[in-house]
């Protein structure tokens, strides 16, 4: 079989442990408002292709001997990982055979009964939380956010490592109340997550050009250090492990 | 925490010109007229020995470690009996050329050309070479950038590794004086060979006691300062340093402190006798950690002095300077005197010999940021993580220090070299990448072979494309050649000629060494010749290793045949006489042909099209040299270097299939040509490590841009350790990284008043950005710079 995919970005280094292989899947249930890979959105652009499965492997053979010596191995994103879930069960159960170390980045909109038995197989699942009020997520990103919250906390008594993704926009959460509500949601219902919070970045922009779309909003604001800092703090305080994989 | 004493001495090295000195050069001349007649081996080592008796004696402001070659502080000297020629011709521009400029006054000028040069007319090595070389050779071999030595005829050849362990510290210059007296006494003069071995002894008794008597000159002049010193802390500092100097080096050395004195005289002895490259510390953390732990025992010592007394010697290495034409200095750029210095790896019986002066080492780079030494180090497959940190957190500080260098293969190479396991694993390196060892004669930098030239002779009837003129083999033109194999073959040939030609340039300069310039001071720091009774340029030391060849432009060629092959041969989107018709008008006119060659396979990607033809271009030249012996009977060694070489060679070629232009710079080492490695550092290292490493015993190099984000935090380094040990572990010898970022740099080109003291990797070595040329900045820049 196969699959779609934007890339596939050897010596990648912070997404999991060492230094990994990310496989870009593509199509994606959410539209964010500020995504740095909207190439990923939908499978049908010129920026993605088909590719077999036993060319992906073949690939990655390549690269075993660099997860070897680091403690890296892949890392399924997206785009969104999920989009495609039979392309991913059958890449994830052809690496997990093979010993390879898996993590995968998901915005965490799936149907958990399907996904499950694959989750299981990671070594690390990075899991997006965009926003805690379901409007704005829906407003920012297409789509509420109730099965993303009940994802999040299906997913973190799977047992795998885990650890929740913020990326941190001035404009969209990155706010006092923002933040603590979704590091209150996380304290309460998956304590035993990590927490990564990731500043904007604007690199994507180019690629926005590329496909003749709209560049995101102009009022979206790169967070300074402090105020991560900051955030990461108060996420400190409210119990939370706060984890960094730069 | 530098001390305020280092940091003066920085300073002053990071903003002063380099100035020549002719006093040596007057001091050898004046004892050379009055020895005429004798052997000649007697002759330099009475001319040593009057160098080390009059040269002025200059103590600078807050140094610790004394002993200069010259009047300045950043000083030059002058070699006149290797070659005065090239000083005579370039000396009125030295102030105003590109790369390495010196200083040297009208005065200096008028009075060297009086009274030194007109001695030498006649006598030079330069001049009997160039007598004796054949005509083909010359035309080929000298000053064309096509093939390269002169480094090895205008020049001493240095490239050795003073034996502490065995030898200097063992014994000091009183016992190898000794020592010699004994084998003079032990010697039957009826024998033919004895009359040899005497001279060899009584020479080698003149340079050591030279070094002693330099050494007390300078005890003398310390206790005079004191005695008139106000500072009474200077004072006693002072004091110390006569102490020092009235011990060795013709005593043992007792403590850390007098140990690091006595290696500074090795390296005065070794520079007054001959100005050499690549005169190698050698395994410092190896001989100085017994010192340092017997005086911390002992408490006499401090961790803070001894580090200072290291960064005071780091300065000393840096504060002299090669003294090199402008030619030479275009191969080897950034006043780089190549003294390498080895710290960690496994020790003889196997153990891993990290410790505490390992890691000192890597501080004082990291805090005085000088260009020298050469700091290398051994990092094999279960290192200590500490030193695997510390070798990666200097390489995120962007100093291009230090060369890491594969343990294993290292002594693979050795041994393929031929030496005793024992002794192979005890490896150092020699001036940028060359696996090396103490008890060894070998020239390390004979020759630079211009790959890319064998290629344009193949495809331009023997002919250079810049100048027209015949300099390869009678060669069909390119347009008929039918097939790939033809091509291929073709370039073979001419390649075959070149290393015949280099071949013939190293016996030939090789000869001249062993007649002209014996080197009694230098055979005494080595083990075997004490035995042997021979110097080390008649073939004294244990292991006489044949010269290495260095391979210029693998990538250059391996590209180029690639592009041939498919364009011409498989893809069928141009002729031979196009192709070759393109080359000859530097691409204009054919610039859609030139981007379908510069979309070909390049090597650099892990892309088995154009790696297979690397490897077997590798292969091929170190069979061809193989096969060849020098003066002693040793086989000829290849390897890949870098030095600045890939500039000059680069400037006499012409375009090239790869799509790359007239004059642009070619290839360094086994690393990718620049720009063209677009995948990521992993690929190009996977492609490097196809090339055969460990058969050129000379050493391979590969040169990386990192982007400095990458290893800017702990994690980042960690993970640049893991590529590191995965590089080795396909079988890499060498790696080195720049982590500057392109914006920096070209800041540093416009500004270079702020980046005095900004290091950046060349190529095997590291020098300051602001002492290279603008090519050669330029160069640097355009390597490709990994990110994701």
């Amino acid at each position: 079989m196969g699959g779609y995919i934007m890339q596939l970005q050897n010596y990648s280094v912070n997404d999991g442990e060492g230094i990994r292989t990310v496989i870009f899947m593509a199509g994606c249930p959410l539209s964010c408002a500020w995504c740095s890979n909207p190439e990923g959105q939908t499978k049908n652009n010129p920026m993605v292709h088909w590719v077999e499965t036993e060319d992906i492997i073949k690939e990655i053979n390549r690269q075993a001997i660099f997860y070897r010596f680091s403690g890296g191995g892949i890392t399924f994103s997206g785009g969104e990982a999920t989009a495609q879930p039979e392309f991913l069960k059958e890449l994830t159960d052809r690496f997990y055979d093979d010993g390879y170390d898996l993590a995968i980045e998901t915005c965490g909109q799936f149907d958990f009964n399907t996904l499950a038995p694959t989750l299981k197989k990671m070594n690390l699942i990075f899991m997006d939380l965009k926003h805690i009020d379901s409007k704005k997520h829906e407003f920012y990103t297409g789509v509420g956010n109730s099965l993303i919250l009940e994802n999040i906390k299906k997913t973190a008594e799977l047992g795998v490592k885990m650890v929740v993704r913020v990326p941190t926009i001035i404009g969209v959460n990155g706010d006092d109340e923002t933040m603590s509500g979704i590091f209150k949601f996380l304290s309460k219902n998956a304590p035993s997550v990590g927490l990564e919070l990731l500043p904007y970045h604007k690199y994507g922009e180019e690629k926005y050009r590329q496909l003749g779309k709209k560049l995101p909003d102009s009022s979206f604001e790169i967070p300074s250090d402090e105020q991560m800092d900051h955030w990461r703090k108060m996420a400190s305080d409210e119990g939370l492990n706060v984890v960094s994989y730069r | 925490m530098i001390t305020d004493r280092i940091e003066k001495i920085r300073q002053n090295y990071v903003n002063t010109k380099p100035a020549i000195s002719y006093e040596r050069a007057l001091i050898w001349t004046e004892s050379h007229k009055k020895t005429e007649g004798l052997p000649i081996c007697i002759r330099r080592a009475q001319a040593f020995y009057d160098c080390c008796d009059q040269i002025g004696v200059h103590i600078f402001d807050g140094e610790l470690i004394v002993g200069a070659v010259g009047e300045f502080r950043k000083c030059g000297i002058l070699t006149p009996e290797f070659s005065w020629m090239w000083v005579d011709s370039e000396m009125d521009n030295f102030a105003t050329r590109s790369q390495d400029p010196y200083i040297m006054t009208d005065e200096q000028r008028k009075f060297v050309r009086k009274n030194i040069f007109p001695y030498w007319k006649g006598k030079s090595l330069e001049e009997a070479f160039l007598k004796r070389i054949p005509e083909d050779t010359k035309h080929i071999g000298v000053d064309t950038g096509v093939i390269d030595s002169d480094s090895k005829w205008r020049q001493a050849v240095g490239e050795v590794t003073p034996d502490y362990q065995d030898v200097l510290f063992k014994k000091g210059f009183g016992g190898i004086i000794k020592e010699a007296e004994g084998h003079i006494a032990a010697l039957d003069m009826t024998d033919a060979e004895s009359e040899d071995k005497r001279d060899f002894y009584e020479s080698i008794i003149l340079t050591s006691k030279g070094i002693i008597r330099f050494a007390n000159r300078y005890a003398d002049e310390a206790e005079r300062m004191a005695a008139e010193e106000d500072d009474k802390k200077r004072a006693e500092e002072l004091r110390v340093i006569a102490k020092n100097c009235r011990k060795v080096p013709e005593h043992t050395p007792e403590s850390f402190y007098e140990a690091i004195q006595f290696i500074w005289f090795v390296q005065i002895g070794g520079i007054l006798s001959e100005n050499p490259l690549s005169l190698n510390p050698g395994r410092f953390d190896q001989y100085m950690d017994p010192y340092y732990e017997s005086d911390i025992k002992k408490n006499a010592i401090t961790e803070s002095f001894a580090q200072e007394l290291i960064e005071a010697l780091w300065l000393k290495y840096s504060e002299w300077v090669w003294t090199i034409s402008a030619n030479t200095a275009d191969y080897f750029a950034g006043y780089n005197q190549f003294q390498n210095l080895t710290v960690g790896g496994k020790k003889s019986d196997g153990k891993d010999g990290t410790n505490p002066i390992t890691y000192m080492a890597l501080k004082a780079t990291e805090e005085v940021k000088t260009h020298q030494p050469g700091l290398s180090v051994r990092v094999q497959a279960d290192c200590p993580k500490e030193f695997m940190d510390a070798v990666t957190h200097l390489v995120s500080k962007g100093t291009g220090f230090p060369a890491i260098h594969n343990d294993s293969v290292g002594y693979q190479m050795l041994i393929n070299a031929g030496y005793e396991p024992e002794d192979a694993k005890d490896w150092n390196n020699c001036g940028c990448v060359v696996p090396h060892f103490r008890k060894t004669g070998e020239w390390t930098a004979a020759v630079n072979m211009n790959f890319g030239s064998a290629l344009e002779y193949a495809l331009n009837q023997g002919k250079s494309l810049i100048t027209g003129e015949k300099m390869g083999l009678s060669e069909k033109p390119a347009k008929d050649f039918k097939s790939y194999e033809e091509v291929k073959d073709a370039f073979y040939k001419q390649f075959n000629n070149l290393c015949k030609h280099s071949i013939i340039l190293t016996v030939e300069a090789q000869r001249l060494h062993k007649e002209m310039v014996p080197r009694p001071f230098l055979s005494s720091c080595i083990e075997n010749c004490m035995d042997s009774g021979k110097d080390l340029s008649q073939g004294g030391a244990k292991y006489n290793i044949g010269p290495v060849i260095t391979g210029i432009g693998l990538a250059v060629v391996s590209n180029s045949l690639a592009a041939v092959k498919k364009l011409v041969f498989e893809d069928h989107v141009c002729t031979m006489e196009t192709l070759a018709k393109a080359l000859q008008a530097n691409w204009e006119g054919y610039e859609d042909l030139r981007e379908k060659a510069q979309a070909c396979p390049k090597y650099g990607n892990d892309d088995d099209y154009v790696d297979d033809i690397a490897i077997d271009v590798a292969n091929h030249f170190y069979r061809e040299i193989h096969q060849y012996k020098d003066i002693f009977g040793s086989p000829f060694n290849t390897a890949f270097m870098g030095i600045s070489n890939y500039i000059p060679m680069g400037r006499v070629l012409g375009a090239t299939p790869c799509g790359r232009k007239n004059g642009d710079p070619s290839s360094e080492g086994v690393s990718p040509y620049v720009g063209t490695d677009k995948s990521t550092p992993l690929a190009a290292m996977k492609s490097t490590a196809k090339v055969n490493q460990e058969i050129h015993s000379g050493g391979t190099l590969l040169n990386l841009r990192l982007n400095p984000d990458l290893v800017a935090t702990k994690r980042g380094q960690a993970n640049l350790g893991s590529m590191i040990q995965t590089l080795f572990s396909l079988g890499g010898f060498h790696v080195q990284f720049n982590c500057i970022s392109s914006k920096v740099l070209r800041d540093a080109q416009a500004h270079p008043e702020n980046y005095k003291d900004l290091l950046v990797r060349v190529a095997g070595y590291s020098t300051q950005f602001v002492n290279l040329s603008k090519s050669m900045q330029d160069a640097i820049i355009a390597r490709t710079e990994h990110s994701f």
